[in-house]
């Protein structure tokens, strides 16, 4: 096991996985931040969450997408990032299988919550599949990453 | 441990900084907790049947034996509508009504086409699927709904406008 933690090479592995993943993070928080109530339109189509929750919910969500997506590229307490950007994708996760077991026929609101070309279906479930395994492998396995968490790791050795 | 204790900092300042850009934007900005619940269409179980889509391009306007049935609301077809389709309003919350039902069926069309907002779901999928549920057959509707009817037709003639 310690092998495998410790190949210097993962920190190279990792960094086109955490540009990709913090970019879709970036990329799926704007429209967002920018439009709450659609969101939280998103959110009650769902109809998971109790309709207190619904609107903080579509409040605070984007922005943690925005910190992590940010912390991802720039590497910075990326464990932190890839700990809550796997967190949320379990949620993601969770949400689509139980909306399509209930057989709804909607928009995923995953990136932009208006056009409505993100129709939810298995392959929606096999994609977020594939970024929770990338992130499982940043948080798991990049424990030197390139970016500012090694620039502070050396100051601290120095 | 440390890792916990920043996430749960990302969180901290992601629950501030929501709420003073919710608070501080004008225009835009939503109540913390909604007063009532939010209308959600979601189709109803109404029993359905198996339809194929169709390009705009390929329907036979004007053809003698084609049914063009245009599945939108009535604030829909503001934006643009044409005289080459036979307006039945398709609602999610209810089924087509068994007299416009039994129009379409009397129409003897061999083939029915329907087009609706072409939106996630789409009224003209939704509506071809019940009327193919109902029992009538050789049901299509178009890809891409209103906008890919209107790309192929252009009507030039202002009439057809409202």
């Amino acid at each position: 096991m310690n092998r495998l933690t410790d190949w210097r090479g993962h920190a190279w592995v990792a960094l086109p996985l955490r540009l990709y993943l913090g970019g879709v993070f970036l990329l799926a928080c704007y429209h967002k931040i920018l439009h709450p109530s659609s969101f939280a339109l998103d959110v009650a189509t769902y109809q998971l969450l109790p309709l207190e929750f619904i609107n903080l919910q579509a409040l605070v969500l984007p922005w943690v997408e925005l910190f992590t997506g940010l912390m991802l590229v720039l590497a910075f307490r990326t464990r932190a990032a890839a700990l809550l950007i796997n967190t949320m994708m379990v949620m993601f996760i969770v949400a689509l299988v139980w909306a399509l077991l209930q057989g709804l026929d909607m928009g995923c609101g995953c990136f932009a919550s208006e056009g409505g070309d993100d129709p939810i279906s298995w392959r929606t479930i096999v994609r977020d599949s594939a970024w929770l395994a990338m992130g499982l492998y940043i948080q798991l396995l990049d424990r030197r990453p390139l970016g500012l968490d090694r620039l502070f790791m050396r100051r601290n050795d120095a | 441990m440390a890792t916990l204790r920043d996430a749960c900092i990302v969180i901290a300042l992601s629950v501030v900084v929501a709420l003073l850009f919710n608070g501080l934007r004008g225009d835009g900005s939503i109540p913390l907790v909604a007063s009532e619940a939010y209308r959600i269409l979601v189709p109803c179980p109404e029993p359905v049947g198996e339809v194929e889509p169709i390009p705009a391009g390929e329907v036979r306007w004007g053809g003698a034996r084609e049914l063009v049935l245009d599945a939108r609301l009535d604030h829909e077809r503001e934006l643009w509508m044409t005289d080459q389709a036979r307006h039945v309003p398709f609602d999610f919350l209810e089924p087509v009504s068994d007299e416009a039902l039994a129009e379409l069926v009397a129409s003897n069309a061999a083939r029915v086409v329907v087009f609706g907002d072409g939106r996630v779901p789409d009224s003209g999928y939704e509506m071809a699927r019940e009327l193919a549920g109902q029992g009538m057959v050789n049901v299509f509707f178009v890809e891409g709904g209103w906008e890919a009817v209107r790309g192929v037709l252009q009507p030039s003639d202002p009439e057809l406008q409202p």
